[in-house]
């Protein structure tokens, strides 16, 4: 949780001017508005950038603010601030701080005292209330998800912490359908903004990425994984076992097959809920021994000698 | 008697205002300064269709929290619509292009 301290939300110095403060709270509305920054956590930065706002840009609340410091709307307009002060210290340790001053979130709650705080704020943020916020719907959210080969491809629950709009982190869980695809949104109802005055909440939307894969490669739903064969194998011709996101399978490597050579498993690719699986390519990549033996030196240097084979001659 | 079994594909411009919470003449205006989409009928009623609530709310938000005004609103969503688009191309370019043997 960030510092409650206004000065220190607005990013200025306690001794700013009204235009150092107004300029600072331009700067990071425009910054953190939920509209415009997708982020879960801006919502709330904003909150607190505007509460901050609300009290510094009133030179009055400011004068107040500076004297009682978090706790200035619950001390009556009448109070010495030096007296105030010397209460305080009298009291110190004793009842801490509960709550922090809510910003028009309808709930009525009791702080310590049990003076309904909403009543008391009810007046200072009414006014901004129905002239600004009155019922509107909450901001559409979007974080990102990362989500590996094999999740995308199998699906399944996935428990999900993200920022919810009091500050606090929730988590949700969430269903991933099998055979999302790079870029893809999965929409959750109702988990995005809050809406003010009682307005639903908007939605949260989870942008799927794909992590990196030391041996898969993905683009869209077509799967591309690299098939090592030993030169013989791709001159022969083979059948290998290959590992994909879906288990085992078996390619058949015809004959004379190069580097670079893409076989087809059709239908082994990502699923796809609602139409023809994507397919998945066994890129050929020949592979030499690393130390030749002796027995196997000889005969490449006798095919070496009977071939006529040359790979960089122009067509 | 008839039943609604599927949600309304478009809305008068009075259920439009009821559910927004807007005044209909607001929307009205919103319509006339093209921020708001709508469909004329024969006899000159406004028709909205659902996916333009979201857009109200929107609306609404930026204009509490950043003090536009409603001129400046139209240019700022249509702006922050084409950040969206431009990002979602850039999110499928970088995946593609980025990817390396490993």
């Amino acid at each position: 949780m960030p510092s409650r301290d206004f000065y220190t939300t607005l990013g200025v110095s306690r001794d700013a001017s009204a235009d150092e403060i107004q300029k600072a709270y331009r700067r990071l509305a425009r910054k953190y508005h939920p509209d415009v920054n997708k982020d879960p956590d801006a919502e709330e930065r904003f909150k607190q950038v505007s509460e901050a706002y609300d009290a510094l840009s009133d030179p009055q609340q400011r004068k107040r603010y500076d004297a009682f410091g978090e706790d200035f709307r619950r001390v009556p307009p009448d109070v010495d601030p030096d007296t105030y002060a010397r209460s305080r210290a009298g009291r110190a340790g004793g009842g801490g701080r509960t709550r922090e001053p809510t910003w028009d979130t309808g709930a009525s709650q009791f702080d310590a005292e049990g003076i309904d705080l909403d009543d008391l704020l009810g007046g200072m943020f009414g006014g901004r209330t129905r002239r600004g916020w009155g019922r509107i719907p909450g901001s559409d959210q979007e974080v990102e998800l990362e989500l590996t080969v094999e999740e995308a491809y199998r699906g399944g629950n996935r428990k999900l912490t993200v920022r919810g709009p009091t500050g606090a982190d929730r988590t949700i869980d969430v269903k991933i359908p099998a055979g999302v695809v790079n870029g893809q949104r999965i929409r959750l109802g109702a988990q995005g903004g809050q809406g003010t005055g009682g307005a639903p909440a908007g939605d949260l939307y989870l942008v799927v990425r794909i992590a990196d894969h030391p041996r898969c490669r993905v683009s869209g739903r077509d799967l591309t994984v690299d098939l090592p064969l030993a030169v013989w194998e791709g001159a022969l011709g083979a059948s290998v076992s290959i590992e994909t996101p879906g288990g085992d399978a078996t390619v058949k490597v015809p004959k004379a097959s190069s580097s670079g050579r893409r076989l087809r498993l059709k239908g082994r690719g990502l699923p796809n809920p609602r139409g023809t699986p994507g397919d998945l390519y066994a890129e050929v990549r020949l592979m030499v021994p690393p130390r030749l033996t002796r027995e196997e030196k000889r005969l490449f240097e006798e095919l070496a000698g009977t071939s006529k084979f040359d790979p960089r001659r122009r067509a | 008697m008839s039943h609604q079994l599927t949600r309304p594909s478009r809305f008068a411009l009075e259920d439009f205002a009821r559910l927004t919470g807007a005044h209909p003449e607001l929307l009205k205006r919103f319509v006339a300064l093209g921020l708001l989409e709508a469909t004329t009928d024969g006899s000159g009623e406004l028709w909205f269709v659902p996916s333009q609530l979201s857009r109200v709310a929107r609306i609404q938000r930026l204009r509490a929290g950043l003090d536009l005004n409603y001129a400046a609103l139209g240019l700022v969503m249509d702006l922050l619509d084409r950040i969206a688009v431009l990002e979602a191309e850039r999110r499928r370019f970088v995946r593609r292009g980025a990817r390396t043997w490993t």
